[in-house]
């Protein structure tokens, strides 16, 4: 019998962009158990949220993620909008569409950027993120930013679209269809691809609703639900797609439904361009919302993204809480990796496409020392690498050698 | 004395080795990056690496053996260099011969890849550990095929030194093309022996950080990543001399360049593969090792045997 | 709006008592409350009787003088329904749903550590999100919870070995 081994895989690893940590119980090759920990990201910003007002909310909350935070801005806005009985233009709803479709390409090119990496395959993470860039220079070109757009605020979005700009989304959408095409077809021909990520990270369709798999992981488990088809919110009612669902129920599967989605997502994008309404950009909002409370979903690039807003009439909110795709989709990890390989776990970690910024969100970052001034905190590491490590910095003297 | 010395030390020795090993890696990481559709390195990023590494601070684990753990990356890199000497580099005739050399040579090119084992191991961390016992299991899949591929060629000219096997396939113009199967063997197998993808799985990043040499640092790390060039470059040449026995007696500087074509034609093809791959895991690399390697080395040992049958009679 | 959800009439069908207490805000979003002495049992009626198996989020409140939760379940047709119920302040423990909903496992979790209420049940596991070192008695979600409590009450140094 080979001995067991606990390999920590976090909080800092090669293989997690973001802090969490997996204890993973080994035998051999083989992993026995797998303990899950998160909270490495707590900023605190739902209690953050209490004590500022809606509109400066909506900037925090683009923060809790790099990637989806139009979805969570979005997300926020569209229960804070339904407590106010506001009515948001038609145009607005569509910008905040194509916007959130472009972060789902964005995010789904990373992921597979990142998932072939995790697989030792980095020529298709060059090749992806490569094109990844057409959508991010893009997005900077609609919004002013590469990544936090706030393109949004309280009744509508702060910037339109124009016919030029029409012209170079079109562009972009046929230089990334063609190139997901061969994507596509290197995903289901490559034969290593195929052997690494087939039978790999299981998830039954019974286990995925029991442990609240949402998004591309719940589809690939044959699971057919998308936000954007069961609440049509935003524009999304006046658009035609199809929700990709696969029945591999393994890591392969989760690959071609978001090379699926990122195909719906170009054709998405086409027919809002096309139909983009003649409306005003925004309608006034109050600054006191009236009290009322309302929940809001959202089909972020990860999953459901779920927000919850309690207003009490004045200009800040009572209560803001999020629960981020990650955070439903991070407990079927331990299912999906039972009897699994070392080797895979990364790569079945991977494919739920974590987000741990977005998942851990709440406490303010302060422990008691924060308050200290820059002359102290300088001072308390000195003091710190004097005892701990033994290293006196007063003692260096910087220059520049002749 | 002198002059053994000066080739030793000098041609075709250490520093023409030293030389050729880290233009190796440019020309690797330069195409594996024009593949990639990115720039690359400037020529001399693996010299300047390499001076940069020796100039780093050297962290030792607690737990390590400390003369094991500092003694491995020079045992890596000087059978590594041992191993090249044996081999020819522009007339048959390699520096050091004796009979039976091409066994030789495989055998002590075994020798860097159970450093990297043993260094895994007396690094005493998990990561390396799991790395260190990978390595082995490996070594045990591709050893094997790699042996009989290179021993292959051998059968046909009835001898396994490498200035018979040149000239047996030298006097019988293209028969070499007969070993085209051991060829690809060997080809994949070496993959393996030089952990790259889709056989880089001791050292896999994303799983167990770096693998066997998780814990090596600075100067005992550049020797380490030095003996893995050095290996490639023995390895091809090994392959250059055993697959591609011609352009050998066309005098010093002919013979050079020939020599020096064959071995950016034998990275250059390793490249490919490490490019157009993902890594595959343990269990299926050992899988196929000896459900198709193996008998196609078999099945080219076989062919070899039928054919010097034939002829002789 | 009226109350004539066809899920409401099913929830009426069984538990009349409780038909007043639903709102329906949309055809997606029904709201209820729900006295904490019922509120497993009806529950077990919503997994089993109307299919609502999806576990969402669930919120945390602090209510001045309660604690409140607001349960958000879904079905696989896009219906959310928000069941409330509360516990008071003094005797601030409620008994997990993770035998029903595995999925709520870190969400309770996070009941725990942000107001400081005890979830019976509950497996053994790390504590989220909040870090190993954090002072007890310290719940920030709580109304009155301001940051400069940790003054008074600091994180705790560790001395673990990590190496351990």
């Amino acid at each position: 019998m080979p001995k067991k081994l606990v390999i920590p895989i976090g909080p800092q690893h090669p293989a997690l962009k973001e802090p969490a940590s997996f204890d993973v119980t080994l035998q051999g090759e083989k992993v026995e158990n797998i303990l899950v920990k998160l909270g490495y990201n707590h900023r605190g910003i739902e209690k953050a949220c209490e004590s500022k007002p809606y509109l400066h909310d909506l900037y925090l909350i683009e923060r809790v993620c790099g990637i989806c935070s139009h979805s969570h801005a979005t997300c926020f806005l569209q229960a804070v909008e339904e407590i106010a009985g506001l009515n948001v233009p038609m145009r607005a709803k569509y910008i905040r569409s194509i916007i959130g479709e472009m972060e789902r390409i964005h995010s789904h090119l990373l992921w597979l950027g990142v998932a072939a990496h995790e697989i030792g395959f980095d020529t298709l993470l060059m090749y992806t993120w490569r094109d990844r860039e057409v959508i991010m220079d893009l997005l900077a070109i609609l919004t002013g930013n590469r990544v936090n757009y706030a393109v949004n605020i309280l009744g509508g979005v702060r910037k339109d679209i124009s016919d030029e700009e029409k012209g170079q989304i079109l562009k972009a959408m046929d230089i990334l269809e063609e190139r997901t095409k061969y994507y596509a077809h290197v995903a289901t021909e490559e034969i290593t691809i195929k052997k690494r990520l087939s039978k790999v990270g299981y998830l039954s369709p019974d286990d995925a609703v029991k442990m609240g798999a949402v998004g591309p992981t719940g589809r690939a488990s044959k699971i057919t639900r998308d936000i954007r088809a069961e609440e049509k919110y935003a524009a999304y009612g006046e658009v035609d797609f199809k929700v990709i669902s696969d029945d591999n129920c393994d890591v392969y599967g989760r690959a071609l439904v978001r090379v699926g989605e990122l195909m719906q997502s170009y054709s998405i994008i086409r027919q809002l361009i096309k139909k983009l309404p003649d409306t005003p950009l925004k309608v006034p909002a109050p600054l006191k919302i009236p009290a009322g409370e309302a929940v809001s979903r959202y089909e972020a690039p990860r999953g459901e993204d779920v927000h919850y807003v309690r207003a009490n009439g004045t200009d800040k909110p009572e209560r803001v809480k999020l629960r981020a795709p990650t955070l439903a989709n991070v407990q079927s990890v331990a299912t999906m990796l039972q009897k699994g390989y070392l080797a895979d776990v990364t790569i079945v970690i991977a494919a739920i496409d974590p987000c741990f910024s977005c998942t851990d969100r709440m406490i303010v970052a302060v422990n008691g020392k924060s308050e200290m001034t820059w002359k102290q905190l300088r001072q308390h590491s000195i003091d710190w690498y004097k005892k701990n490590r033994g290293v006196d910095f007063t003692k260096i003297k910087l220059g520049i050698r002749s | 004395m002198i002059l053994s010395l000066l080739q030793i030390l000098i041609f075709p020795g250490f520093l023409f080795l030293f030389i050729l090993a880290l233009s190796a890696e440019y020309i690797d990481r330069k195409l594996y990056a024009r593949m990639q559709t990115r720039v690359g390195p400037p020529w001399f990023q693996p010299f300047a690496d390499f001076i940069k590494l020796l100039s780093k601070e050297l962290i030792i684990p607690e737990l390590a053996d400390r003369f094991i753990f500092k003694i491995l990356p020079l045992v890596a890199c000087a059978a590594a260099a041992t191993a090249f000497l044996f081999i020819p580099v522009y007339n048959p005739q390699s520096l050091f011969t004796f009979k039976g050399n091409i066994v030789a040579v495989v055998y002590i090119l075994t020798i860097p890849t159970l450093t990297y084992f043993l260094g895994g191991w007396y690094s005493r961390s998990l990561y390396s550990l799991i790395g260190s016992m990978r390595v082995l299991t490996q070594l045990f899949s591709y050893e094997v095929p790699l042996l009989m591929a290179v021993l292959a060629p051998g059968v046909l000219a009835s001898s396994w030194t490498f200035s018979a096997v040149i000239n047996f396939y030298g006097a019988n113009g293209f028969l070499f093309l007969v070993n085209i199967i051991a060829f690809a063997v060997a080809i994949i197998a070496v993959q393996g022996k030089l952990e790259k993808v889709p056989f880089d799985i001791p050292e896999a990043e994303t799983e167990i950080v770096a693998g066997t040499f998780t814990e090596y640092t600075g100067p005992l790390y550049a020797y380490f990543k030095l003996a893995m060039n050095i290996q490639a470059i023995s390895v091809a040449a090994l392959l250059a001399a055993v697959f591609m026995p011609f352009g050998y007696n066309l005098g010093f500087f002919l013979g050079i360049i020939i020599f020096l074509l064959k071995i950016l034609f034998i990275i250059a093809v390793l490249t490919v593969v490490r490019t157009i791959f993902a890594r595959i895991r343990m269990d299926q690399m050992v899988r196929f090792c000896w459900k198709y390697l193996t008998p196609m080395a078999l099945l080219q040992i076989l062919i070899n045997i039928i054919i010097k049958a034939a002829v002789t009679q | 709006m009226e109350n004539n959800h066809p899920i409401v009439e099913r929830i009426a069908a069984k538990y009349p008592e409780l038909a007043g207490n639903i709102k329906v805000q949309s055809q997606n979003r029904l709201w209820m409350k729900i006295p904490y002495s019922d509120f497993r049992k009806f529950l077990e009626f919503a997994v089993t009787g109307l299919k609502i198996n999806v576990f969402c989020m669930l919120t945390g409140l602090d209510d001045k003088e309660n604690f409140s939760f607001i349960y958000h379940m879904a079905d696989l047709n896009g219906l959310i329904l928000n069941i409330e119920t509360s516990v008071p302040k003094t005797n601030a423990s409620i008994v997990t749903i993770t035998d029903m909903y595995p999925a709520a496992e870190l969400q309770e979790r996070e009941i725990t550590d942000l107001f400081g209420v005890a979830i019976e049940g509950l497996p053994e596991g790390h504590r989220y999100p909040l870090p190993d070192n954090w002072p007890e008695g310290e719940y920030p979600l709580r109304k009155d919870w301001t940051q400069d409590r940790l003054n008074k009450n600091p994180l705790k140094e560790k001395t673990e070995d990590c190496n351990a």
